[in-house]
């Protein structure tokens, strides 16, 4: 058991031990748990990434709540016994664990969750209340995303027993690291100076550039993001950026999906996740594509949004909002980006990033001969 | 070159056209024809001062002779006064011979059509018209015969005429042998029409046999002939100027003043004063109105639309009441709890309309959780049961928004439920969409009414909803408390390692934190239901079936 476990625990027994203390006054106990949504999200250029702002949600002991509270110090107790076993589980897992803790004792009958959601948002609720990150409880969601290929990075891992593996990512041949949910046990090194890290939308245009011998031309990291990033992928992010201080740049469509929800997420956070965007976000990556005027550069295929699919609407109108409450979008020094998005808003187009496949279909290479210069040559934003 | 002009009668053209008047299929055939029946006995009896007994057999006796049909018997027997030998074929024989039309009276019945149509499709379909057994009061034998109609002519002729005994002072019996298809559920069912007549005439005693059900006996729930108001005067802004003069036909020899005065209401002598002043010639209004010109009645005409006059009377109205619909409710059986309003009579459209409303859920409440609600259309106290959607009644339920009374509503439809929506609409000038009187034209004014009455009517029900729900939540909380108490302080104890004097202590204040909330919410539910027990001292408010129900409550 490491220190933050151990600070979990006693933070755990000390919140426990203020609730039964104010019940045996027949004192109605209240939990404050931090509000994370976007109208608590605050944000600062220097800080790099959206952090909670003063709300907090008060849950007090009644008649309507006591049900909740009960569940989360049913989970609590769950998680607390994870941590001192070293355990750790998916949020599904612990479902089944709650389920099969029930299962044995009918006491606990009325606690019964339903479905998944009704625990992942109990998980939740903890995390909220003690300020920790769900993977500071043992639970960890897939390592899903991150696949990440280089010639010169070594990682080494300490693994739970204080041993350590080294893992010299030159020797993977074509196979990529998968980096973990937890990047704090994680020490990154160079075999030579690394120009840059290339984080990739679409895992499958990763795997084409490192077959087409990307990794090999160039001193850099690079990483299929696999669609919206997942803590794996943002924690490695920031460790790269932390450790390494490699230029980080993101290559994704040009549309208001990926602007609002991959690249804003990457970079500095989710509101969902406001508590641990610290740890989980990459605040000096750059948008290096597809921008509004490789189209036109580049002579890109590029075609109009269709207004009649239901998530393609609710992406531009999230991006309506995004441009009115998003505190990210709202910085000065964000301004490149949210004229993105502006002009997404204003021509309805969109253009994904195998585009650049286009523009000379003989040359398997083109799409990294242009990501290269534009990095060359400061195209982004 | 032109074809040869012909005239057809009034009978030839309703035996081409039964579509028109309720015999469009041939479930409705059989439907229609039981209600055409009931229908006359019913007005017979009420017109008389008789408490209506009704017996009503319904049942099949082959095939039919249309394809995919049966033969159905509907036999419907009366205690009315009976109808004199030298009706019978007018009233089952002719069309267009009624005693009603125009009269400006609540009665079901108006134009005597229906009952003629029913002989003509017996005809058509079974060849043989209606059997009548008919009994006043004078005759010491009933009169038996068959009735069928000589559709050429539109005449009613006279068939196996007898002289029968019949063990009864007077009535009624009506037997048609018809071709169609008996349907007893759903919305066009017999059920559902015998069971609305039950509610909307307390006073009618009611016995039924229909295929494959025990024969049933609903009692009258009332003692009260209802007292069909007097027919008043036409007033002249309902009217065209065609019917205008027509009216006058009714007068023979008067003068056109005195016949304005009479035969009008709202008329009087100011009124007369101001057509003068309209520009009618004072000597116009003294001649006779069968030597008026179309000129001169049309000058009249115009000067009276010209002229403000008192909205119509509604005293010509009937109406069920508050009690009598409360009582005949009873009769469904199942409801848990109701409400009733009786709106005031009001002037809708310029024609008096009485409009009253019965809400009332079903005690079975989980079969019909998600179906929509069971609608009961009443126009003149008949049933409406088909063309549902284009009913003023219909459109002014989903116009209401029936969420704020606990019920849940799809957006802009039916609210959804186990629960009765019953409305009545009387007036002596319904304005029906066809001639089969199967939906009321929805006018504005008339769906505002409707409306209101359903508002009232839904404020009522939604204190018995509330007070559940209350009483609901307080039952949930207290098995919440009983649930959740132990397992959180066991869970927090284990959790901190706490002592069991801990323990107890957090238990016994668990218990008493929690038990404010139960209090507060036993004191809500107090309050809603002293709120109930208020409504029900002034006779507004039904309580739960089962319940105590005094006397005079206008609900159970």
């Amino acid at each position: 058991m490491n220190g933050n476990d151990k600070e979990i625990i006693a933070l755990s027994k000390e919140m426990c031990n203020k609730v039964l203390s104010d019940i045996e006054k027949a004192k109605r106990p209240v939990l404050y748990a931090t509000k994370c949504s976007l109208d608590n999200a605050k944000y600062n250029y220097k800080t790099g990434y959206l952090t909670p702002g003063p709300k907090k949600v008060a849950t007090e002991l009644n008649v309507s709540s006591v049900k909740k509270m009960s569940r989360a110090i049913f989970m609590l107790e769950i998680l607390i016994r994870n941590l001192l076993n070293g355990a750790v589980n998916t949020k599904r897992e612990l479902y089944y664990i709650s389920k099969g803790e029930i299962k044995h004792n009918s006491a606990l009958k009325a606690l019964d969750f339903q479905d998944q959601p009704e625990s992942d948002s109990t998980i939740d609720f903890i995390c909220e209340i003690l300020e920790c990150y769900r993977e500071d409880m043992n639970c960890y969601a897939n390592d899903r995303g991150g696949q990440t290929y280089s010639q010169q990075l070594v990682v080494t891992e300490t693994l739970p027993d204080g041993d350590k593996a080294v893992v010299d990512l030159s020797k993977l041949g074509t196979t990529p690291f998968q980096p973990k949910n937890r990047p704090q046990n994680l020490k990154l090194s160079a075999r030579k100076k690394i120009d840059f890290c290339l984080i990739v939308e679409s895992e499958g245009t990763a795997n084409t550039l490192v077959a087409n011998g990307f990794t090999k031309r160039h001193s850099c990291i690079l990483m299929g993001a696999q669609g919206v990033p997942s803590n794996a992928v943002r924690g490695w992010c920031k460790l790269i950026e932390d450790e390494l201080g490699t230029p980080m740049y993101f290559f994704g469509d040009l549309d208001a999906y990926t602007m609002q929800n991959i690249f804003r997420t990457l970079k500095a956070g989710s509101a969902a996740s406001l508590i641990r965007n610290s740890d989980y976000s990459a605040p000096d990556v750059r948008f290096l594509g597809v921008l509004p005027e490789d189209i036109k550069k580049y002579d890109l295929n590029d075609y109009p949004v269709k207004e009649n699919d239901a998530q393609e609407v609710r992406a531009l109108k999230k991006a309506q909002d995004a441009l009115a409450n998003d505190p990210f979008f709202h910085d000065k020094r964000n301004k490149g980006l949210s004229q993105i998005l502006k002009w997404l808003l204003q021509h309805k187009r969109r253009c994904e990033q195998q585009a650049y496949f286009t523009v000379d279909p003989r040359d398997p290479t083109m799409p990294e001969k242009i990501i290269v210069d534009k990095i060359k040559r400061g195209d982004y934003v | 070159m032109s074809g040869r002009i012909t005239t057809s009668s009034t009978a030839e053209y309703f035996s081409k056209n039964l579509q028109q008047v309720g015999f469009s299929s041939q479930v409705k055939a059989v439907l229609t024809t039981l209600k055409e029946a009931v229908d006359n006995s019913l007005d017979a009896c009420e017109e008389a001062g008789v408490l209506p007994e009704i017996n009503v057999l319904i049942e099949k006796v082959g095939a039919g002779s249309l394809k995919n049909s049966d033969q159905i018997r509907v036999r419907v027997e009366d205690n009315g006064p009976g109808l004199e030998p030298d009706d019978i074929p007018k009233v089952y024989g002719e069309y267009l011979a009624s005693s009603k039309f125009g009269r400006g009276r609540c009665s079901r019945g108006q134009q005597g059509i229906g009952i003629s149509a029913a002989t003509t499709w017996a005809q058509l379909t079974s060849a043989i018209g209606v059997r009548v057994v008919s009994k006043t009061e004078r005759m010491r034998k009933a009169m038996s015969c068959t009735v069928e109609v000589d559709i050429k002519n539109n005449k009613g002729i006279i068939k196996d005429k007898d002289s029968i005994d019949w063990d009864r002072p007077h009535g009624v019996s009506v037997e048609f042998f018809i071709d169609g298809r008996i349907q007893l559920n759903g919305e066009a069912g017999l059920l559902n029409y015998l069971n609305g007549t039950a509610l909307v005439n307390p006073h009618m005693t009611l016995r039924f046999k229909l295929p494959d059900l025990e024969e049933q006996l609903v009692e009258r729930v009332s003692n009260a002939v209802p007292d069909i108001p007097r027919a008043t005067e036409p007033h002249p802004h309902t009217m065209k100027l065609g019917e205008f003069i027509a009216h006058s036909h009714l007068f023979g020899r008067v003068r056109a003043g005195v016949w304005l005065k009479k035969g009008f209401s709202r008329v009087n002598d100011g009124t007369v004063k101001e057509i003068i002043k309209g520009g009618v010639k004072s000597s116009v209004l003294e001649k006779n109105v069968d030597a008026l010109g179309e000129a001169e009645f049309k000058s009249i005409f115009m000067a009276l639309q010209n002229i403000k006059l008192m909205a119509p009377s509604t005293k010509s109205v009937l109406w069920i009441g508050e009690e009598a619909l409360s009582k005949s409710m009873k009769r469904l059986g199942s409801v848990d709890f109701f409400s009733v309003v009786s709106r005031r009579p009001t002037i809708c459209d310029f024609k008096p309309v009485q409009v009253e409303v019965a809400v009332a859920r079903l005690e079975d409440r989980a079969a019909e959780a998600d179906s929509p609600v069971q609608v009961l259309r009443f126009a003149n106290r008949v049933p409406l049961q088909f063309d549902k959607s284009a009913c003023a009644i219909v459109q002014a339920i989903t116009s209401v928004n029936w969420r704020t009374y606990g019920i849940s509503q799809p957006r802009d439809a039916l609210p959804l439920g186990p629960y009765i929506i019953a409305v009545s609409v009387v007036s002596p000038f319904i304005k029906f969409k066809n001639a089969s009187k199967e939906t009321v034209d929805a006018s504005d004014e008339l769906v505002e009414e409707i409306r209101r009455a359903l508002i009232q009517a839904g404020q009522k029900l939604s204190k018995h909803i509330r007070r559940e729900v209350k009483a609901g939540e307080l039952e949930e909380k207290i098995k919440h408390i009983e649930q959740f108490c132990p397992i959180l302080v066991s869970g927090l104890c284990r959790i901190t390692g706490a002592p069991d004097s801990r323990k107890k202590r957090a238990e016994q204040g668990l218990i008493k934190l929690l038990g404010r909330d139960t209090k507060a919410a036993e004191k809500e539910l107090k309050e809603a239901h002293e709120v109930l027990e208020e409504q029900n001292a002034g006779h507004q408010l039904a309580l739960p079936l089962g319940a105590h129900a005094p006397a005079k409550e206008a609900g159970i």
